[in-house]
């Protein structure tokens, strides 16, 4: 397992998204990963992108995701120190709330969803107390 | 629904279970919808998500989806982008079909491809990893690698400042894979399989992000061909969640993305 999350931050820091990530940002996508690490244990598969940036409290960020009936996902949510708890919640394409499997520890929250139709979803993150944040997003599937 | 992950989270420290938080949301309103971010990173599935819930319908001889070696040498470079793309989609294809001899020539000609455009120095050492875990048939790790190789790729496409490149590579890689899926639902169709090439989501932000390329980028005659053709193949997969195709337009879209492969892969006469 060790083994595993060494792999994982050496990737989260060997990575490289489309805009250069603050430390902060790189920081936040580590906990994500030590979460999902656990997930890519029970035949998940990470997905190497990620959404990163800035979050306050009271001001959820939103992100839509296209996903396929049949498969299993993970959406991880990782935050700095600064957030004290965090939430992910996934809406079908018409916004209304899916029910998931939630996971929440202080700066970090996961949401495990399974859709029955494939299409677009968005998945809210939010900083539910706290001070202002870096989050990064990242999610696995099976 | 996912009951392992509870087994799972038992075993972390300082864990919040709590009921589903479907009851507690409050809906999004439209304005909430039209402003969610879309990323290339994330909004777009990658061909190893498709190809995982296609599996579940059966088990599926992935070899053949194996097409011909295409070209590397193209003087186009927004042509080579889609190609690049398309060859990122082969590349899953042959993981999924574990064949580690095909994933390491399509490693080369992603190199070849990515050498031509400029960015390839910041994949080598992906392509020797592609090699290496081909070699150890380490397919999980393999499909991570070719999600990373990509990303490198439009990295350095967006460090040089050519987004256009970054949108190509995204269009040719979903193009590629929509013709291999629907290709085998042609063959094999059922009315749940059909249903999962409901993708409106996709096409509308790849639409958005074509209509956005330079003039230079857009008069490229691959370029003509795909912005024609993906308003044709969006009216193929924006159908009702719960309407599944039929078999004719299952291979109307085929055909249409065959269509559109063939133009991207052809060679450009001046």
């Amino acid at each position: 397992m060790k083994r595993l999350l060494c792999t994982l931050a050496l990737a989260a820091l060997a990575s490289a998204p489309l805009r250069a990530a603050s430390d902060d940002e790189v920081n936040a996508r580590k906990l994500a990963l030590e979460i999902a690490g656990a997930f890519s244990n029970d035949g998940f598969k990470l997905r190497d992108g990620n959404w990163c940036g800035k979050l306050e409290a009271g001001k959820p960020a939103l992100i839509q995701v296209n996903l396929y009936a049949g498969n299993q996902y993970w959406f991880t949510l990782g935050a700095t120190e600064a957030a004290k708890k965090v939430a992910v919640t996934v809406f079908d394409e018409n916004g209304k709330p899916m029910s998931t499997d939630p996971y929440a520890d202080t700066s970090v929250a996961a949401a495990g969803f399974a859709p029955t139709s494939s299409g677009p979803y968005y998945i809210k993150i939010e900083v539910t107390e706290g001070a202002p944040a870096a989050f990064c997003l990242i999610y696995s599937y099976r | 629904m996912i009951p392992t992950f509870r087994i799972l989270a038992s075993g972390l420290a300082a864990v919040c279970l709590c009921a589903s938080a479907a009851g507690e949301a409050t809906p999004l309103t439209p304005e909430e919808i039209a402003g969610a971010a879309r990323t290339d990173e994330l909004s777009i599935p990658m061909p190893g998500e498709f190809m995982a819930t296609l599996n579940k319908l059966g088990k599926i001889d992935w070899t053949k989806m194996f097409r011909a070696p295409i070209a590397t040498n193209y003087t186009s470079r927004p042509q080579m982008a889609l190609n690049l793309g398309g060859l990122i989609a082969d590349g899953y294809v042959a993981i999924e079909a574990e064949d580690s001899p095909q994933i390491k020539n399509i490693g080369k000609d992603i190199l070849a491809l990515a050498k031509t455009l400029g960015v390839s120095k910041d994949v080598i050492e992906r392509g020797a990893s592609i090699a290496n875990f081909a070699s150890q048939s380490q397919w999980d790790q393999l499909r991570e690698e070719m999600e990373a190789t990509q990303n490198e790729v439009k990295a350095g496409m967006a460090e040089r400042k050519d987004s256009d490149l970054v949108t190509l590579v995204t269009v040719g890689g979903w193009l590629r894979a929509t013709e291999v899926m629907s290709g085998y639902l042609t063959k094999n169709y059922t009315e749940p399989g059909a249903k999962l090439l409901r993708q409106p989501g996709i096409v509308a932000f790849l639409n958005k992000r074509l209509d956005k390329l330079s003039e230079k980028a857009q008069a490229d005659p691959s370029v003509v061909v795909v912005r024609k053709k993906m308003g044709e193949i969006e009216k193929f997969i924006a159908f009702p969640p719960d309407k599944a195709p039929s078999a004719g337009d299952v291979k109307q879209l085929n055909t249409l993305a065959i269509e559109v492969v063939k133009e991207i892969i052809k060679k450009q006469t001046k």
